[in-house]
């Protein structure tokens, strides 16, 4: 039984030395490629669901699949007696062209799959990259689109972006904003704390933990400094911080208590002299 | 509290054809009514109007005003609490109650009673289907991080006393949450938190109280598990209709693992 599945197996077919037995594991490497390619891609596609966008995911999916499909090709073709030198010679040559002219492009792409599973990034997100402030509309294979808040399209290489210091302001789900407040030396820095403190803690977003300091921080040129910290959800800080200082400015106006305008009092030695000098020319 | 000056019967509006206009007990607030209808309550004032084939909502709470236009044909209004997580603006679905610091032994269990916030939640329904309109509140509102700013949660938080038996609640501003603690460790614990996940929230009222009726369960480590148990508090209560599922919105899990300390 053995001896003829054996002489079966390696019966040649036509003019080349294949036998079935070959052709039968190449065709076995195909489909290994095939169910392979398939596992991975659908794995990486459920992976990409939240990450990137549905055209970005399908590019990446397929060109997964095909990659592997590729590989099972390239490792069942000699089994077939096929001599792959050639293409390899072609393919090397073609490669080391594409590779010069592609450099950026190749580049751009390693960048995008990277920054695609280290996800520093989400799309929504605002962030700041260099000068560019904004939300991210996309995260594509080359690129990422962001809306700046003054709503202008850019387009950032992944290679930037790669390298760039990114600042993701809504990671966290929390985050810290300050105010620095003068006020003048003449008012009551305590009560002023102590109405600073009571708007904050009415503020429904300025959160209740962790807590809010206020305390005075620098008795400067013009003005005592008060330090006001406030945590709030990430969301909606930008909205808690406009509102918050505009409501501590009124406030602390209404309860006597003055923003002081930089000033700096000048003493002239001779200034008894001019003063008499000017008395006398108003006598003339 | 106010004495009912005017006819209004509780669930028994639909499709009544006159103008209502009354004074109610705070909690006959809640119910379903056919518009055109009036309602004044601790301050809250809500009115459905008709002109021509257009029907006003009309709603005042704490000079706040809020308005939507109606279509004439068909559907009612309903009115109940609902999960206090909305207002101001909804960013978390976590509630926080903070309370005294309480120690309890090793292997025990008891049940201690919550004050929490209310927010009523006004639904459009209509045939088969619901939809929020409106959703207001006579409670102040607080919000604070549970855990840390990387990891942790933003929760609305509201402070409770702790109570042995049901408490006397403002029905309009407060509920009444029955906890039951679990103690299951062999070791004494000290809690001053409890935090739920809204989407499990189960709110039953009846003619005097709004209440929900939930467990913690204390797990090693610092951490605990809470669940909000699906019977009313006072049996007879009407249940509430959860803004979760008047938005579609699939709830897979009920349960909170509070994995940053009790």
């Amino acid at each position: 039984m053995v001896t003829i599945i054996d002489q079966f197996a390696n019966l040649n077919i036509g003019y080349q030395t294949v036998t079935i037995g070959e052709v039968f594991i190449s065709i076995i490497i195909i489909i290994a490629a095939i169910i392979i390619g398939r596992f991975i891609s659908n794995k990486v596609k459920r992976q990409l669901h939240d990450v990137v966008s549905a055209n970005n995911r399908e590019l990446i999916v397929k060109s997964i699949y095909f990659a592997i499909i590729f590989a099972g090709l390239l490792i069942a073709l000699p089994y077939l007696d096929l001599d792959l030198s050639g293409l390899l010679l072609a393919g090397g040559i073609f490669g080391i062209i594409i590779g010069f002219a592609g450099q950026n492009v190749f580049s751009n792409f390693i960048s995008g799959i990277i920054l695609i599973f280290e996800r520093p990034i989400k799309i929504g997100d605002n962030i700041g990259i260099e000068d560019t402030l904004g939300t991210v509309e996309d995260i594509r294979i080359l690129s990422t689109i962001i809306k700046t808040y003054d709503g202008i399209y850019t387009r950032i290489p992944n290679q930037t972006l790669f390298t760039a210091n990114i600042t993701n302001y809504v990671t966290n789900v929390a985050r810290r904003f300050e105010y620095k407040i003068g006020i003048r030396y003449s008012d009551d820095a305590e009560k002023a704390m102590s109405v600073m403190w009571e708007i904050i803690k009415n503020h429904p977003f300025a959160l209740k933990y962790p807590e809010p300091s206020i305390f005075v921080e620098d008795l400067g040129d013009n003005a005592v400094i008060i330090s006001v910290r406030i945590w709030s959800p990430s969301l909606v800080w930008w909205d808690v911080r406009t509102e918050l200082l505009w409501k501590i400015k009124k406030t602390i106006e209404e309860n006597g208590i003055q923003i002081p305008f930089p000033q700096r009092t000048v003493w002239f030695p001779e200034g008894m002299k001019n003063d008499v000098i000017i008395k006398e020319k108003v006598k003339v | 509290m106010m004495m009912p000056t005017g006819q209004i019967r509780r669930r028994t509006l639909f499709f009544m054809p006159k103008y209502i206009i009354c004074e109610v007990y705070p909690l006959l607030m809640y119910g379903a009514y056919a518009y055109p209808f009036n309602l004044k309550a601790n301050g809250i004032i809500i009115d459905v109007k008709q002109k021509d084939r257009i029907f006003t909502y009309t709603r005042e709470c704490n000079g706040e005003e809020f308005g939507i236009k109606l279509s004439a044909a068909g559907g009612r209004i309903i009115i109940n609490p609902v999960e206090p997580v909305n207002l101001p603006k909804k960013i978390t679905h976590f509630l926080e109650i903070g309370f005294d610091k309480i120690v309890m032994p090793p292997e025990s269990y008891e049940t201690y009673y919550l004050k929490f916030p209310v927010e009523i939640g006004v639904f459009y329904s209509s045939r088969n289907d619901i939809s929020v309109i409106d959703i207001f509140s006579l409670s102040p509102h607080k919000y604070s991080l549970y855990g840390t700013p990387k990891g942790g949660s933003i929760v609305k938080y509201c402070y409770s006393e702790i109570y042995s038996s049901i408490p006397e609640t403002d029905p309009l501003r407060e509920g009444i949450i029955a906890l039951n603690i679990i103690n299951n460790e062999k070791e004494i614990i000290e809690i001053s938190k409890v935090v739920f996940d809204s989407f499990g929230m189960k709110i039953f009222y009846d003619s005097e109280n709004v209440t929900m009726s939930a467990s913690m369960k204390i797990l090693p480590k610092y951490e605990a598990d809470t669940e909000f148990i699906n019977a009313p508090l006072i049996p007879g209560s009407g249940k509430s209709i959860e803004l979760y599922t008047a938005m579609n919105i699939p709830v897979v899990k009920r349960n909170f693992k509070m994995e940053w300390g009790y």
